[in-house]
């Protein structure tokens, strides 16, 4: 099977590149069956893969430590679930796996468009393929997980505890699916540029794409701050790590692009921007994974330092270039079809919009290559970590929440004064009604202050574009409240789906602003000793040590303490931390010790407990902390993704109704069907 | 003096060389395990000041340590680092930093203790000074760039919409808002 595997890999990287050659020469000069040869190709590149990647995991879960991959990152007491997903856990492993995604992503593509966009299709295919040319063929010379050690030892090192976590095993996956996602755009906009055909048909067919690498980056960045909680053990969920910053990227990119395609789609505007926009967000992608994988900047996350550095930095200049030279020569097929008429325009606002959200990128990326270029200029080098990205983004950031509930209130083209009035009243009052409150309740935080202000301001313009849809609704066709509410999202899935992802930005914001008040607590207890704290909504709490234990659990030494909590009103509840030191087979440490913290979950704060130790015989050294609201970042996020999920769910089309009606069913078009046009929207 | 060109050309060659030295430095090199268990720690003591009271609490203590730069390579501040992955350097880095505190020495006054003794790498933000400035001012002067080049963009299509519609052979009696409300019926949704 490992025979196999190795044997597909090399299989894979020749079909590839036959598949970028006959296509690229088949769109040229006319040939269909090199085009055809090109993605028959290319769904056998996609086989191989499969095959490699089967061949890879064999030999991880089969413990062979004849491969160095499997003997680095797993050990024979390791589980089998983090067995299997070391397969992402280490360089080798993971750029397999970047290739496996980017095939499947190639084959799905391919099929979805055997019979539309055909123009475009040789050079989509040609596109994909270069770019999975690139990544085989640093897997196969640069970091090949089938490389063989000399001599087999009798146990592997061992997979990094830390990532030894349920989180970790779907978090890496996620953020692979977002970023190699980005590469179907950047085909199809490189294909449309190559046939000049830039028109909004492209557009179509990539919006979708831009949409799933947007919901697993979410999803991945999600998971990954859920990881970074309940696993390292700071009580914090983001660090601004250069990797972390190189996930939030792409994001902020993409997140601008899917504003700015409904310009072009609406008005023929923006063409330049959109391309810029889809390049950009897939050459962003890449330099993550150079970030990541380079050691050029250092980071928790990076894998190992490895020369394939210089083949990330080759295939990013050369995409810049190639890219580059490419928009320059389409310049006037990018003219725009129309023009912004008015500052105090939807199309004004989704613009700001786009300078705020690449401005914060600009402003991650500046912070995360800072000190190379502090170091180019000045010779010394400086650390560029929270303090700065913090003070530079939390007033982008605001800006950015502002933006997103005044866009959905202002008309498209311009907005009269009367329009304003109306559409902002509600809103406006909603945001300073709410700030008001929460200044009088005691809240001095400035920042915190002006977040939930515009928390309200935003939440009221969601609820007042529901509410109006909702009673439009229910005046037209006499449905009731739910009935009316399910068609308005089912019927403008875009738009709805749209508001409930910005419901899920503001619900990010209200917990991020939730963390001005945490609270923590360092102490020492000793078994049956009681410490009495105050939580950030003045309730006192008393935890009352249960003692230390020690105990062996699957492949490592555990020291843990329990805390009885409890509050004033509420019942008695246990909560552990962990000490553990994780050992190999033989029974030796095989890693640094590491945390595993207790939590005590619930809506208004978690209750966080970190063991940091034990002195003596049962007095443990620990902190605890209140960290308000942080739940829901995990739900602004499912918010965030479920109103993907809207968005990206296909609307039902007239052909599909053509189909029900030949299937027996009587479709009758009324006008009243329509979705109703409300006034100044 | 440089010219603005000079200066950009300048940087970016500068860039280029020290990005790409990185980049060949490392061939071939594995993860530097050595400098984890803590080569290169560089003691900051200081004698405690005379009748010497604690002048920080342990919470300001911890928020000092997060604004200290642990040198391994996790990235992470002193504070963070000890509490979740503590290395070679961290927990001496605390212990530092306490017996500081214990001798009655100011946050100030710690952070300027390991500025001396490591450079101004070890701080987790740049001094508000000199290049640093360029660091901190970029992202809001991008931004504002941004901005006000989007405004005049604006300013200058809607001059030339209102010539083309001041132009327009058939009048339309029609206002904005009304010609906005058509012009999403046409459409059939506004989004």
């Amino acid at each position: 099977m490992i025979l196999l595997g190795e044997l597909s890999l090399w299989a894979a990287l020749l079909m590839a590149a036959w598949s970028a050659t006959v296509s690229f020469a088949g769109g040229r000069i006319g040939r269909v069956d090199l085009v055809a040869s090109g993605e028959r190709a290319m769904y056998a590149t996609f086989a191989f893969v499969v095959l490699s990647s089967i061949g890879l995991w064999s030999a991880l879960l089969t413990s062979d430590f004849s491969l160095r991959f499997v003997a680095s990152y797993t050990s024979a007491n390791l589980p089998a679930v983090y067995k299997f997903s070391a397969f992402w856990g280490g360089q080798a492993g993971s750029m397999l796996f970047w290739c496996l995604i980017l095939a499947l992503y190639s084959a799905i593509t391919l099929y979805a468009n055997r019979r539309r966009n055909r123009e475009l299709m040789p050079y989509v295919t040609g596109t994909l393929a270069l770019v999975l040319v690139f990544f085989l063929a640093t897997t196969a010379f640069g970091a090949n997980p089938y490389a063989r050690l000399d001599w087999v030892p009798p146990d592997g090192t061992g997979l990094n505890p830390q990532l030894q976590n349920p989180g970790m095993a779907i978090h890496p996956p996620n953020l692979y699916l977002g970023y190699v996602a980005t590469a179907v755009p950047f085909a199809f906009a490189i294909a449309a540029l190559i046939t000049r055909r830039l028109d909004a048909e492209w557009l179509a067919a990539v919006r979708r794409w831009s949409l799933v690498s947007w919901l697993f980056l979410t999803i991945g960045i999600t998971l990954g701050m859920w990881w970074a909680y309940v696993e390292l053990g700071w009580g914090g969920y983001w660090a601004w790590d250069p990797v972390e910053n190189a996930s939030l990227l792409p994001w902020l990119t993409g997140t601008a692009f899917l504003h700015s395609i409904m310009i072009q789609e609406k008005r023929g505007m923006l063409r330049k921007w959109n391309v810029t926009l889809v390049v950009a967000t897939f050459l962003l992608s890449i330099l993550g994974t150079f970030i990541t994988r380079s050691g050029v900047i250092e980071s928790v996350h990076s894998f190992a330092q490895s020369p394939i550095g210089n083949w990330f930095a080759g295939f990013l200049v050369t995409s810049i270039v190639a890219t580059g030279i490419l928009v320059a020569t389409r310049l006037k097929d990018l003219e725009a079809r129309a023009e912004l008429e008015s500052m105090v325009s939807r199309e004004a606002a989704f613009l700001y919009n786009n300078v705020v959200l690449v401005g914060i990128a600009f402003s991650v990326l500046w912070g995360t290559l800072f000190p190379i270029i502090s170091e180019a200029v000045r010779g010394s080098k400086i650390t560029v970590g929270p303090p700065f990205f913090n003070t530079v983004n939390i007033p982008l950031g605001l800006l950015l929440l502002g933006l997103t509930g005044v866009g959905p209130l202002i008309a498209w083209r311009r907005a009269s004064v009367a329009n304003l009035k109306r559409q902002f009243a509600a809103p406006v009052a909603g945001g300073l009604g709410l700030g008001a409150a929460l200044f009088a309740l005691g809240m001095r935080d400035g920042y915190a202050l002006v977040s939930y202000t515009l928390a309200g301001f935003v939440t009221t313009t969601i609820g007042q574009e529901f509410v109006k849809g909702v009673g439009a609704r229910r005046r037209m066709h006499g449905e009731s409240m739910p009935v009316a509410l399910m068609r308005l999202v089912g019927r403008n899935r875009r738009r709805y789906g749209g508001y409930i992802v910005h419901f899920g930005i503001v619900v990010l914001f209200a917990a991020f602003a939730g963390l001005a008040f945490k609270k923590e607590y360092d102490l020492s207890l000793t078994p049956g000793a009681s410490f009495t704290a105050l939580d950030p909504y003045n309730r006192t709490w008393t935890f009352t040590s249960q003692g230390v234990s020690r105990y062996e659990e699957l492949n490592r030494q555990v020291t843990a303490v329990i805390l009885e909590a409890k509050r004033a009103g509420a019942p008695p509840t246990l909560i552990k931390s962990e000490k553990r030191q994780h050992v190999d087979s033989q029974g030796n440490p095989s890693f640094e010790p590491s945390t595993e913290v207790g939590i005590l979950e619930s809506l208004r704060q978690d209750v966080y407990l970190v063991l940091h130790g034990v002195t003596g015989e049962e007095t443990a050294e620990i902190r605890i902390t209140f960290n308000p609201l942080v739940w829901w970042v995990w739900y602004g996020g499912i918010i965030m993704a479920i109103g993907g999920l809207i968005v990206m769910w296909p609307q039902a089309t007239r052909a599909g109704s053509k189909r029900r009606a030949e299937g027996g069913y009587v479709v009758v078009m009324q006008p009243s069907e329509r979705p109703p046009v409300e006034a100044g929207v | 003096m440089a010219s603005r060109r000079e200066f950009v050309t300048t940087l970016g060659v500068a860039l280029v060389a020290s990005t790409a030295s990185r980049v060949f430095a490392q061939q071939g090199a594995e993860a530097p395990g050595a400098t984890m268990l803590g080569d290169g720690y560089i003691p900051v003591r200081r004698v405690p000041r005379p009748a010497a009271a604690k002048r920080l609490t342990a919470l300001e203590r911890d928020q000092v340590e997060r604004m200290i730069s642990c040198p391994c390579p996790c990235t992470l501040d002193v504070f963070t680092c000890r509490t979740s992955m503590p290395c070679g350097f961290s927990p001496r880095m605390h212990a530092d930093v306490v017996a500081l505190t214990n001798g009655g020495y100011s946050s100030d006054e710690i952070l300027a203790a390991f500025e001396q003794a490591y450079g101004e790498k070890i701080l987790m933000a740049p001094h508000k000074q000199g290049f640093n400035w360029v660091g901190w001012i970029a992202p809001f002067a991008a931004v504002g760039t941004g901005g006000v080049v989007v405004g005049a963009l604006i300013r200058r299509w809607g001059r030339r919409a209102a010539e083309m519609r001041t132009a327009s052979p058939v009048p339309i009696e029609a206002s904005d808002d009304e010609m906005a409300r058509l012009d999403a019926a046409v459409r059939g949704e506004d989004r």
